[in-house]
């Protein structure tokens, strides 16, 4: 039955050109220069302080790291995070 | 960001969150439909972000179930500016009585501005606005309307033809027309026209009365000429078969133009030798500074070595501005002058005599009369002159006014 889905789901993705973030629940990372990084589709804030944010996602986590961190902007799925970033990780869980 | 625009009208507030993990307080926020910006972690157990003023009671209810604890950093946003604002009682006296004074002064009548008429009526308007109210200092709203004083000013004042009264902020603009009172032409008493001269009549233009003369007749000094009596002549006859009623007679002001021809006789003596100034055309020219009667030469020194000299001076006054100063700058200039003698022949002589009687008479006659023709009655040449008689023919107007008396 998962397979089935998994099939389905690509066959969205490539024949109609859906975007993959939607049909796959995957987070949405944009990244402006150094300075900014807006990422939706996450799942919630795992830890926050001034050098590092960790997002939850679907599997595993997102690791950013960096300095001066401020949240510009935080909605229920969406955060806008502020500063000057060295590097975007992924976790697995 | 849209969600945060407009934040500084509705009023926003920093909160610092303390407890494990205060992050996590601001998760639980967004979940519940709280906006949260420019959140900052302050420390280990610290953290501060901003809300919405509007969503501070959730907040509140939100902390009660958590074990954080909340506290107010900063208060921003126009709510809170009004809040501080109208706690300061003094300055919000002084703006409101200012504010009063300002609509105060503009409703005050600052200036009357009178245009278009003599000195005399502008006081005269004055002292009639004052009657109406209307001075400095009075209130603006207190007044008729323009159109309705207009109206009063031109009954109260008989001098005033016309005027325009116009409120323009503070001030008063009255633009006047005098009204210029004509004396009634005093009405012309009957009168005569006779001849001052005698000559012969040539041209008659008769405006009122009736001729008595016609062209070509000679009359003498004090002949009537256009009479100021109509209808005495020719109704008489009529009347005298009627029951010999009196003549009614009209009287009027006789009015016309007759051109006579008369005739003068003028005698000119012309010397055969003359004396007469010439300039050589050397010239210097000096410069002075005048104040009252003191002249200061500024420039051109010294007294040119002529025999004769002419003067010539032009005086240009000085102004600063608009006034007149008490100085002026007088330009000379000296010419050299030498006098000649000339020589006339008698034919050259007589010349003259004739254009010197002819203007010497049109001077005495004025500008109207005419010298027709002129005629040399009699020459002589005596110890170098010419005496000469002249008789001249001249067109000028000869009648002149003369009152009838009524007898009453």
């Amino acid at each position: 039955m998962k397979k089935l889905q998994q099939r389905v789901q690509s066959l969205l993705i490539n024949s109609f050109a859906l975007p993959s973030d939607v049909i796959l629940e995957l987070p949405r990372i944009t990244v402006i220069g150094q300075i900014h990084v807006y990422i939706e589709n996450h799942q919630g804030l795992a830890t926050y302080s001034d050098t590092e944010l960790k997002l939850k996602i679907n599997k595993g986590y997102i690791q950013i790291k960096g300095k001066s961190f401020v949240l510009k902007m935080m909605l229920p799925e969406e955060i806008l995070l502020e500063g000057t970033i060295t590097d975007i990780k992924f976790l697995p869980e | 960001m849209r969600q945060v625009q407009g934040a500084f009208i509705t009023g926003y507030v920093t909160i610092l969150i303390k407890g494990k993990h205060p992050e996590l307080f601001f998760q639980q926020c967004t979940r519940n439909g709280i906006t949260v910006w420019d959140i900052r972690k302050i420390a280990e157990d610290s953290c501060e972000g901003n809300i919405k003023l509007s969503d501070v009671k959730k907040t509140r209810k939100l902390i009660r179930r958590t074990h954080f604890k909340l506290s107010f950093v900063k208060k921003k946003g126009y709510p809170f500016f009004y809040k501080r604002f109208m706690n300061k009682k003094p300055l919000l006296i002084a703006l409101l009585l200012s504010f009063i004074l300002a609509i105060f002064l503009s409703n005050i009548l600052w200036k009357i501005e009178i245009t278009g008429v003599p000195k005399e009526i502008e006081e005269k308007i004055e002292k009639q606005l004052d009657t109406y109210g209307i001075h400095r200092g009075t209130w603006i709203f207190s007044l008729d309307s323009p159109n309705t004083i207009q109206q009063k000013l031109v009954e109260d004042v008989p001098e005033l033809l016309w005027v325009g009264v116009d409120q323009k902020g503070t001030t008063y603009y009255l633009e006047g027309v005098e009204k210029v009172i004509v004396k009634e032409a005093e009405k012309n008493q009957p009168r005569n026209l006779i001849a001052t001269k005698k000559g012969v009549i040539k041209r008659m233009y008769v405006a009122k009365g009736l001729p008595m003369v016609q062209v070509n007749d000679y009359v003498e000094p004090g002949d009537l000429l256009v009479s100021g009596e109509i209808g005495a002549s020719e109704d008489s006859e009529e009347e005298d078969e009627d029951d010999k009623e009196e003549s009614r007679v009209d009287y009027v002001a006789a009015e016309g133009e007759i051109t006579g021809q008369t005739w003068y006789e003028v005698k000119v003596t012309i010397p055969l030798e003359y004396d007469y100034e010439e300039l050589t055309g050397n010239k210097e020219k000096k410069y002075f500074i005048k104040v009252g009667d003191f002249q200061l030469p500024i420039w051109g020194f010294g007294n040119p070595s002529f025999e004769n000299v002419h003067y010539e001076s032009t005086e240009n006054p000085i102004n600063l501005l608009k006034w007149e100063l008490p100085l002026s700058i007088v330009d000379t200039v000296i010419s050299e002058k030498i006098y000649q003698k000339g020589k006339r022949t008698k034919e050259e002589a007589i010349q003259a005599g004739i254009e010197q009687a002819r203007s010497d008479l049109l001077l005495e006659l004025g500008p109207e009369a005419k010298i027709l023709s002129e005629k040399v009655l009699h020459e002589s040449n005596e110890r170098g002159k010419v005496k000469l008689n002249l008789y001249l023919t001249v067109e000028e107007n000869i009648a002149s006014v003369q009152p009838i008396s009524q007898g009453d």
